[in-house]
């Protein structure tokens, strides 16, 4: 304790240098514990926009129609999907289970046809867990996207939601009759007249050139499907579950089963991407911080020679004066941790204050309102990772203490 | 109590070979023995060797007995903490520590309980008549009452021997008068032995034995 209390005393003794020293552990903690809130924000933004841009928690599919292009359409489909999403809905862990048809095509204003990528979907169900509306909302700002809606639940109905780019192609506009082409799962072209009823903004331009969503039965009479599905989406009620009930509900499907991480490859690379991006600032930080606080603490070291020098003479063991130091790094540490854990939460509420508008991140087609999260998590890293560093930059000067000369530093003025 | 044999340490100074050598002596217990010679005669450097801040290039250091000047620093160290007692030319207190956290510092190096060592320190502290300063820091004590701090510190694990460089050297006469007849009521009346590194009259003069060094080699009788 007296090494501990000693080493308090120490670290006050200079204010001016423990000041300057905090002040850079303080800017370390901030920036570490802002780019996480901001990180996680991001993170959760996508895995948001990826669950409920249509993967679900968990896809049920045949793992076959992931690895190429099918020959024909449902070539690689649950043969009985339509039963399999009824049986699925029964689980007690499951909250919905959404069937998706996935085909392509060529849309056709009648002069000029584009190629597509479409997807048959159960409108009334898709609309209560999936993020349709605000797709159609974003939709409906483009130009011919007024008066854009989702598609209706009617059978029947001979609806179409286009992506804007897909619209813009072939000069469409919510009114526009066009004509879906595909090929039927036996191989046979078949077609269907739609309405154009709505725009989308699927967030990424790629999307929004080639995809369209039409319900489930204009699909399944467009490919012919019956009772065949391509993928079923799965919602689940406690989405923490889904490590364990993985297993289960892909034993039960008696098909594959993915979790939608594994789907969403868009998702997985923005975050290895800043994992990198962390990684590298992260380092940085640590350069920065251990250089600092190391100088610091051996310019208190080299002024108190002659005082390290008589507390070996009264008996002090090296290892003893290099715990000195690492208690006074661990205060510097537990001081500028907490300084800036202060000062990150008032950034933190000054900036999601101003409801900063972040510009489009690359390849998406939107912008989003700044909400840098509070993630404990973070927090608790940032201030390991600081203490960690300065226990480090405590190494240095410590053992250049504990191998002092008694009689050199004795002489020491 | 300390006995050295034979003690020889050199080391290189302006391109001359100083320190000392071949120097024996002997500190009986409870005596106040004094180095004395001029400056450079070696007295440092062979209170050092004595107080185990240093190892002797050749010879013997026995306290209580025990040859202890080769011990491994872990050993060192203990024998410093609890059988050895230092008191420095420039007082050497801890400016962070008050003078009661200072005596108290070496007791608890030990282990010894807070309270315990606080008890002790206090006792002491009033002993070298600084009851009223124990809470103030050495920058708020004059040069005697730090050198007091300095000397009740040295005292505060009982140690055999205590060992002064030069104790009274930063001191006026009317501080330094004082403080060897602390020295020499608490050698008698504590029991414990006191080495004095010193070439100042005054000190000598309350010795009961002179060890007199001259360019690192005893000369004459004690």
């Amino acid at each position: 304790m007296i090494l501990a209390r000693l080493a308090f005393r120490n670290v006050l003794r200079n204010r001016r240098r423990t000041l300057l020293t905090l002040l850079v552990v303080v800017a370390g903690y901030l920036a570490l514990a802002l780019a996480g809130g901001f990180i996680a924000q991001t993170f959760e933004g996508l895995s948001d926009g990826a669950i409920r841009g249509g993967l679900g928690h968990l896809q049920i599919l045949d793992p076959r129609g992931l690895e190429g292009d099918e020959a024909q359409s449902l070539e690689f489909a649950l043969p009985d999907g339509e039963a399999l999403a009824a049986r699925l809905r029964q689980d007690p862990a499951v909250l919905e289970v959404l069937p998706r048809i996935q085909f392509m095509g060529l849309l056709s204003n009648g002069p000029k046809s584009v190629a597509f990528l479409g997807t048959g979907v159960d409108p009334g169900r898709e609309v209560r867990h999936m993020a349709v509306l605000e797709r159609v909302a974003d939709g409906a700002k483009a130009p011919g996207g007024a008066g854009s809606r989702w598609l209706s639940s009617t059978p029947g109905a001979r609806e179409v939601v286009l992506g804007m780019g897909l619209a813009k192609g072939l000069g469409a506009s919510v009114g526009s009759s066009l004509t879906l082409m595909s090929t039927t799962k036996d191989g046979a072209l078949n077609a269907v007249d739609v309405e154009v009823v709505g725009l989308q903004d699927l967030g990424l331009r790629e999307l929004n050139d080639r995809f369209l969503t039409v319900s489930l039965d204009t699909a399944a009479t467009l490919v012919d499907a019956g009772g065949a599905r391509s993928r079923l989406s799965v919602l689940l009620k406690r989405p923490a579950d889904l490590e364990r009930e993985l297993p289960r509900l892909k034993a039960l499907s008696g098909a594959d089963a993915r979790p939608w991480q594994e789907m969403a490859s868009f998702y997985r690379q923005v975050r290895l991407l800043y994992f990198a991006i962390f990684g590298f600032m992260g380092l940085v930080l640590f350069a920065v911080v251990l250089l600092a606080t190391a100088n610091t603490l051996l310019m208190s070291v080299m002024e108190r020679l002659r005082e390290l020098g008589t507390l070996r003479a009264l008996g002090l063991r090296p290892g003893q004066l290099l715990s000195l130091l690492q208690w006074e790094g661990a205060f510097l540490g537990l001081g500028g941790s907490a300084a800036g854990l202060l000062l990150t939460l008032l950034v933190r509420a000054g900036l999601n204050a101003l409801h900063l508008q972040m510009p489009a991140p690359p390849g998406t087609s939107h912008g989003y309102e700044l909400n840098i999260h509070l993630v404990p998590a973070v927090y608790l890293g940032a201030f390991l990772f600081l203490q960690l560093t300065l226990q480090l930059s405590a190494l240095f000067p410590g053992l250049k203490a504990a191998k002092l000369r008694i009689t050199e530093a004795l002489r020491h003025v | 109590m300390l006995e050295l044999r034979n003690i020889t340490r050199a080391y290189e100074l302006g391109g001359e070979r100083a320190g000392v050598f071949g120097v024996s002596l002997s500190v009986p217990a409870g005596s106040l023995a004094v180095l004395a010679g001029p400056s450079g005669s070696g007295k440092t450097t062979l209170l050092q060797v004595a107080g185990l801040l240093d190892e002797p290039d050749e010879g013997e250091v026995l306290l209580e007995g025990r040859s202890v000047a080769r011990l491994p620093e872990a050993e060192r160290c203990a024998l410093r903490l609890g059988r050895l007692g230092f008191v420095f030319q420039g007082f050497n207190l801890v400016p962070v520590l008050s003078a009661l956290e200072n005596v108290m510092l070496p007791l608890q190096l030990q282990g010894r309980p807070e309270g315990e060592a606080a008890d002790r320190a206090a006792a002491l502290l009033d002993r070298v008549g600084l009851a009223s300063r124990m809470t103030h820091l050495p920058g708020q004590l004059s040069g005697g009452q730090q050198q007091r701090v300095a000397i009740a510190r040295a005292l505060a694990s009982g140690p055999a021997l205590v060992l002064a460089d030069e104790p009274t050297a930063n001191l006026d006469h009317a501080h330094g008068e004082p403080l060897m007849d602390l020295m020499a009521e608490l050698c008698a009346e504590q029991g414990v032995s006191f080495l004095v590194a010193s070439h100042d009259p005054r000190v000598i003069s309350r010795a009961s034995k002179v060890f007199r060094l001259d360019d690192g080699r005893l000369v004459g009788a004690p």
